[in-house]
């Protein structure tokens, strides 16, 4: 499954703030929660919703307005850690770090809703009723967690649920809405920079692997410019200068989801599973690189709206964000 | 057997016995000539003994290159040892990237380490587990000269990179629920996953962070860059690099791979940019009425101007391409004014109304407008629009005198950029910076009607 689902409504929940998140999205990543963290709160308030409304789930986009990390300044950062009870003995408990983030986020959901029952599509109710359901999912969200972290509510920020405009109607309707997500950051996925990088690196090194073309997206590369001088007797001019791979553009490691490590393990068959009744599979998580962009760089909604797509014969559970995709379709145009 | 293999078996023993040789005399030195624990070392450390209580050993001990302990140190359950070109192959960062070149890693009783380092010893290039895997005759034949003993010995060796066990996963192990069907309401489309730590893939990465922050060559282009002299080398930074100890005070006890990293688990940054409110200050005392000159301070606009002004420069043909390159660094321009502004309303409004605050009247309409809710005078002008043209001039202004001072007298370019600047301006268009400016202004202004309705 390589699409977008089809969406012909937009539940927009504006400033969620969120307290305690979890910080370390991976084992080689740290930062915003992992975007894995989003699609299962979007599953678990379907779940929770038990089919009160006629509305489908389809993806999710988040826009990130402030964050605070708890961690200490510095060059190298460290966890601020809580203090755990002691063990039964009155020793200090062994640490195992954890790290915390204070978001402030607007979520963004690919909604469809459906006829049932000869009622009426709830996306295409009127403004009342669209707000009554967009109130009433906001304040389910209030009593879940997001990616650990506990949700507060801001009564100031009104949700919404938008049925999604067609054609030209819908890049202005879009373009009036990101406006309203200023400031902030939404992540999207730049898969497409992993393998042409990968490819730029092959050709000063045929040795380069895919890991080398992510370590070095995922950092800053200062390279020495000489400028000659006017006369010979001045020296020449030196500057170190970071180069990016995309000019002004933020780029971040990002883990996307999960590799199988093995085959799938039949329900019940291992030892201290969550439960008995679901399929068991180690797996390992995969990364790949993301960025950042200001809400008013994105084009469409649909650059904006993460997936999550599973394919067990291949061993690949992965969440799938089409923004690079729609970017390589303009450049051909 | 064949000359080759018999070969081989003479090399690997000579390792192996050179080995044990090796361990014996750490362990004899200091001894007293006459201490009786001499002669007990002596027996035990006779090839066929060691190796015999080194296969009873290996059973404490697992290689592997996903561990659970490192996600709780509490943790028991399965570890995995996965060859990287066993795993799936995709086009994502995973295990799978490190081909035949990984650090195996070690969990069990730290005390049977010994056993796994024999295993490491290298012939031609491959470790000795390696070979015996692969059931490399030489390597068997080296391990005794008995057939039959051989095979015990391999297999009790071997062992090591089997999960122990039934599988198992534990409550301090993570788990979680992937939809692998259409229906999130369904139980049954769900797998469980749980995700081990690909410890062999921490370590490479582990080892390059090192090299970029410690190595030599980085450390003589950190130098020269210090020195402003030139250096062929590049230097690797990671911003905002964090470290996540694991297994606090004891990292042996999470796996061999943790202890050699001290328990330091590098994490790369994946943070948004940071927007904060206090970073941003109220025009209030204005540089000319004015916020232009301090949004023209703001790196990423600084930089844009900067781009822009390089990109004219460098003298573009005058067809559609440049006209292209152009708008599109003219549409970050007001993007990212557009972000000021909104940076700017998330302010408590009615700021504008101070008496101290100089700021031009058409900005204070557009950057405050929030105040037209208690102030009528300010909400009908703003609802007359003409600030809407006063502003798009006061950009235009700001953006042309930004781009004509950064150019410094005499410059070659300097004569190009003058006759460019006179024959009305390539690189301002004010009929297309029209049109971007009203179409979101007449947006904003629709919004802020219906909501105030």
């Amino acid at each position: 499954m390589n699409e977008l689902p089809v969406s012909n409504g937009l539940l927009i929940i504006p400033h969620l703030r969120v307290q305690n998140a979890n910080a370390i999205s991976s084992p080689l990543t740290w930062g915003f929660p992992a975007i894995s963290a989003f699609i299962g709160l979007m599953q678990a308030v379907e779940r929770k919703l038990k089919g009160r409304f006629a509305l489908m789930f389809d993806s999710v986009g988040v826009i990130c307005h402030s964050h605070e990390a708890q961690v200490s300044e510095g060059y190298q950062r460290a966890f601020r850690l809580t203090r755990n009870p002691v063990n039964e003995r009155g020793e200090t408990a062994a640490i195992v770090e954890e790290g915390r983030i204070h978001l402030d986020i607007t979520l963004i959901f690919g909604v469809s809703g459906y006829r049932e029952d000869g009622q009426p599509d709830p996306v295409q109710g009127d403004w009342q009723q669209r707000r009554q359901i967009a109130t009433e999912i906001t304040e389910l969200l209030g009593s879940l967690r997001i990616a650990g972290g506990s949700v507060f509510l801001d009564p100031q920020h009104k949700p919404l649920l938008e049925p999604l405009a067609q054609g030209e109607e819908r890049s202005k309707q879009f373009r009036y809405l990101r406006r309203r997500w200023l400031p902030g950051f939404a992540l999207v996925s730049r898969d497409d920079l992993l393998q042409a990088h990968l490819q730029h690196l092959q050709g000063e090194n045929v040795s380069a692997d895919l890991l080398d073309a992510w370590l070095d997206l995922s950092r800053l590369n200062l390279r020495a410019q000489e400028t000659r001088p006017a006369s010979e007797t001045q020296p020449a001019n030196v500057e170190w200068r970071a180069q990016r791979v995309v000019p002004n553009g933020w780029l971040v490691p990002i883990p996307v989801g999960y590799s199988a490590l093995g085959p799938l393990q039949a329900a019940g068959s291992v030892a201290n599973a969550r439960d008995g009744q679901t399929p068991l599979r180690f797996v390992e998580s995969l990364y790949s690189i993301g960025q950042w962009l200001s809400p008013h760089r994105l084009r469409d909604v649909d650059d904006l709206l993460w997936y999550a797509s599973a394919a067990p014969e291949a061993g690949l559970y992965r969440c799938h964000n089409l923004y690079s995709q729609t970017l390589c379709t303009d450049d051909m145009e | 057997m064949n000359a080759l293999s018999s070969s081989r078996q003479q090399a690997i023993r000579s390792l192996i016995e050179h080995f044990i040789a090796e361990r014996l005399a750490a362990k004899l030195e200091g001894l007293a000539d006459d201490d009786p624990k001499r002669a007990t070392l002596l027996a035990q450390y006779t090839p066929a003994a060691w190796l015999e209580d080194a296969a009873r050993r290996a059973g404490q001990i697992q290689a592997v290159t996903h561990t659970l302990k490192a996600i709780h140190p509490d943790a028991k359950g399965t570890n995995l040892y996965c060859l990287p070109n066993s795993l799936p192959q995709h086009a994502l960062v995973g295990s799978h990237c490190l081909g035949d070149d990984f650090a195996g890693d070690v969990v069990g009783n730290a005390a049977a380490l010994d056993v796994y380092k024999m295993l490491k010893l290298e012939h031609d290039g491959q470790p000795l587990l390696s070979l015996l895997l692969a059931e490399d005759e030489g390597a068997l034949a080296a391990l005794h000269d008995d057939a039959e003993q051989s095979r015990s010995l391999t297999a009790a060796f071997t062992g090591i990179t089997c999960a122990r066990g039934g599988l198992a996963s534990h409550t301090h192990g993570k788990q979680l629920y992937w939809l692998t069907g259409d229906d999130p309401c369904n139980d049954a489309d769900f797998h469980l996953l749980a995700p081990l730590y690909a410890s062999s893939l921490a370590h490479r990465v582990y080892q390059q962070i090192q090299a970029d922050r410690f190595g030599e060559p980085a450390k003589e282009a950190r130098q020269a860059r210090r020195d402003k002299q030139f250096h062929p080398g590049v230097i690797h930074e990671y911003p905002d690099l964090a470290v996540q100890k694991l297994g606090g005070t004891k990292p042996q006890n999470i796996s061999q791979l943790n202890s050699e990293r001290r328990g330091d688990n590098y994490l790369l940054a994946s943070l948004p940019p940071s927007w904060q409110q206090r970073d941003v200050r109220l025009p209030i005392r204005t540089r000319d009425g004015s916020i232009f000159p301090a949004f023209g301070k703001r790196p990423a606009v600084a930089e844009l101007v900067r781009n822009l002004r390089d990109f004219l420069l460098s003298g573009p043909p005058p067809n559609v391409h440049t006209r292209n390159s152009r708008d599109e660094l003219l549409t970050e321009l007001i993007d990212e004014l557009l972000l000021y502004a909104a940076e700017l309303w998330a302010f408590e409004p009615g700021w504008s109304a101070k008496p101290e605050c100089n700021l031009n009247r058409a900005e204070q309409l557009w950057l405050d407008f929030r105040r037209a809710e208690h102030d009528a005078v300010f909400a009908s002008e703003w609802r007359h629009m003409d600030w809407l043209t006063e502003i798009r001039e006061r950009f235009a202004n700001w953006l042309n005198a930004r781009l004509v001072s950064k150019l410094s007298v005499g410059d070659v370019e300097n004569s190009y950029w003058a006759k460019q600047a006179g024959s009305n301006a390539l690189w301002l268009d004010l009929d297309w910076l029209n049109q971007a400016w009203v179409d979101q202004f007449e947006r904003e202004q629709r919004d802020l009607e219906a909501e105030h309705e």
